[in-house]
């Protein structure tokens, strides 16, 4: 069942076109990722979403009610910020307590209930030993744990992340990646999560948005995102190296850099497509070789191999091989409007 | 040809040039009527006769053993404690309505700001005549209304003398004063409300909290740093400012508005008696260094990140 529902939602500033007319259906306790680059309208959406900005136009729905109109207090949501916004001037508790403290008189809780609550919450995040800490004496992994628990600690309908993990440095984030999934999946909450970074979007996402320009480009799980592209905008946005995108007549096509592989590494040769591969430069990465040349009659197209490290075959500079990659790789945009075209004749013309 | 170095490419030659002008104009315009000061308060130096002789503390005994003085160093205590805190509360309650958002906004705060931005002088020569005696148009309004005249619920009489009854002289003095100084503590203000991470608002409304609860939990704290050295622009103004009382009333109605800086301006320029006039002055000093000093450590200490 979906819990949150947007229909048509639109948000203009000015000649700005932030969000353009969204509809999306967010189910019940599962991890939705918008993804897409920065300005493509995500944080606008998920502002919406909270009620921070008012829609030009379009509906939201949170647990069935029409929540369009209302103030965020009305909403059951919770948010963290991508700075975590902790209240500097109060300790973890008060800043754990304080949604709990806002909503007393409606919630009807007193002093005891918000001690227990802030106190569950903190242990849930195993952040109980830090309650009287202020903001600025905790770590960016602590801080992200009090924000989270912060938005916890009402029990929401939906939680929403603004790319909570980009302030945390390299190691901890694989790290925190992982132990907020754990988190979501135990707590079993619905999570709306913001970022840019196509590998969190990958690793968090049940379903993954990817956004750009203010629209939806496509919405699927992680794999159908990355191996069924809706169209050249999500094929190329996912993937690094960015898959290769070469045209030819009438249209366009492309392949995943680590689908272009030598010739001789294929083993059904006759299902894949052969082509002269003009060898400019190789980079050693230590578990793959990125390869960087031309294929011949596409010579203005840099295209680029991911060779896996243990694949002993030679790769000189300057040398012409055959590579290949397999027909079911290769995916068929249209050269106008950069959609997908399921067309299995298109493969002889390439 | 050897290459050689240019004075100018030596950073101590260019920082001092740099740096001449300010300290140039601080030496001559503070620091040099500073010690000059300090020396007139401990000699005989009057008017008549500019020798400097060292009378040790002489001075100071007389200021401290002085009635007048007394009385005055309380006065300039009491208008500068009063004044702050209707100042304080009116900055506040301006600069919270200054950050929202309302049609004519840029307009607003332009005429709000013309209290400070006028010279002092000329804008108590209006308030003068705000108050006069006789014309004030203040005491005109209140006769039109009934408030005045022979049958009026504040008065009898057709004028209340603002200026020149004990009660009203202090408290238009600190009325005006108030006027004066109040933009100058909203401006802060407001660069304090304006410098919350936008974020940390939000966060206040997506947690549920509404006006009141963001203003005294969140916002208040947040500028309480700022709030203090608001307070202390204004206190460290207010304690040596003499203007206002010179232009408004001179210190009357015989001693209830005279302050400290009227004073010791009136002790040594108007009678001559540079030394005493010194030793006045300089007794705020310590006062206002204190204050300073206590007030710039509660900043920091309160100050967050």
């Amino acid at each position: 069942m979906s819990i949150v529902q947007l229909s048509g939602l639109k948000k203009y500033f000015d000649a700005v076109h932030a969000v353009d007319g969204v509809d999306l259906a967010i189910d019940q306790g599962e991890f939705l990722v918008i993804l897409g680059p920065s300005g493509c309208g995500k944080t606008t959406l998920m502002r919406m979403i909270a009620g921070l900005e008012k829609p030009t136009a379009g509906q939201i729905h949170i647990g069935g009610d029409d929540v369009t109109d209302l103030p965020p207090r009305k909403r059951g949501v919770s948010m963290v910020f991508q700075s975590y916004a902790l209240y500097p001037h109060m300790n973890v508790f008060n800043n754990i307590a304080f949604p709990l403290k806002a909503q007393r008189r409606e919630k009807k809780f007193n002093k005891r209930i918000i001690r227990e609550k802030v106190e569950n919450t903190a242990r849930l995040l195993e952040i109980d030993m830090l309650l009287d800490r202020r903001p600025r004496q905790l770590s960016g992994g602590q801080r992200q744990r009090v924000a989270i628990a912060r938005a916890m600690v009402t029990q929401p309908a939906v939680l929403l992340l603004d790319e909570p993990l980009s302030n945390l440095d390299a190691k901890l984030r694989a790290n925190a990646r992982d132990e907020l999934k754990d988190f979501q999946r135990s707590s079993n909450i619905t999570a709306v999560f913001v970022t840019h970074d196509q590998i969190e979007a990958m690793g968090l996402g049940d379903r993954i948005v990817v956004m750009a320009e203010g629209k939806i480009q496509q919405i699927g799980t992680p794999q159908r995102i990355y191996d069924d592209p809706a169209n050249e905008f999500v094929a190329t946005f996912l993937g690094s190296p960015s898959m290769n995108i070469l045209s030819s007549d009438g249209f366009r096509f492309g392949f995943r850099p680590e689908h272009f592989l030598p010739k001789t590494l294929h083993d059904s040769p006759e299902n894949s497509r052969i082509f002269q591969y003009y060898v400019k430069r190789v980079e050693y990465l230590g578990s793959d070789r990125l390869v960087y040349g031309y294929i011949h009659g596409h010579d203005n197209d840099l295209t680029l191999a991911k060779v896996p490290s243990n694949v002993r075959v030679s790769l000189d500079i300057e040398g012409d091989y055959e590579f290949a990659v397999h027909n079911s790789d290769i995916k068929f945009f249209d050269t106008r409007s950069g959609q997908r075209i399921e067309a299995q004749n298109l493969a002889e013309a390439v | 040809m050897i290459a050689r170095a240019h004075p100018f490419d030596s950073r101590r030659v260019v920082g001092a040039l740099f740096l001449a002008p300010a300290l140039l104009y601080i030496v001559l315009i503070v620091g040099l009527p500073f010690l000059l000061a300090i020396a007139f308060g401990f000699s005989d130096v009057t008017v008549g006769n500019t020798d400097l002789n060292f009378v040790g503390l002489q001075n100071y005994l007389a200021v401290w053993e002085n009635d007048i003085f007394r009385q005055v160093f309380e006065t300039t205590v009491r208008f500068t404690l009063i004044s702050q805190i209707f100042i304080l509360i009116f900055a506040n309650i301006l600069a919270i309505i200054f950050t929202q958002n309302f049609t004519g906004k840029w307009f607003a705060r332009f005429i709000f700001i013309l209290p400070w931005a006028t010279p002092v002088s000329l804008a108590m020569i209006g308030w003068l005549w705000m108050l006069d005696t006789k014309y004030s148009p203040i005491d005109y309004l209140l006769l039109q209304t009934g408030f005045l005249g022979p049958n009026g619920i504040l008065s009898s009489n057709r004028n209340l003398f603002w200026l020149a009854t004990p009660d009203l002289s202090q408290i238009s003095v600190i009325f005006v004063q108030v006027w004066r100084m109040t933009p100058l503590a909203t401006v802060i203000l407001m660069a304090g409300l304006s410098s919350i991470p936008t974020d940390i608002l939000d966060q206040a409304e997506v947690d549920g909290s509404r006006f009141m609860r963001t203003l005294l939990q969140i916002k208040l704290p947040l500028i309480l740093p700022i709030m203090v050295i608001a307070l202390l622009f204004s206190m460290i103004t207010m304690f040596g400012d003499m203007t206002v009382v010179y232009v408004l009333t001179r210190g009357g109605p015989v001693d209830y508005t005279r302050v400290l800086g009227l004073y010791s301006f009136q002790v040594g320029i108007e009678g001559g008696n540079l030394a005493q006039g010194a030793a006045i002055s300089l007794f705020a000093f310590p006062l206002l260094l204190a204050m300073a000093i206590l007030m710039l450590r509660t900043a920091s200490r309160a100050e967050v990140r």
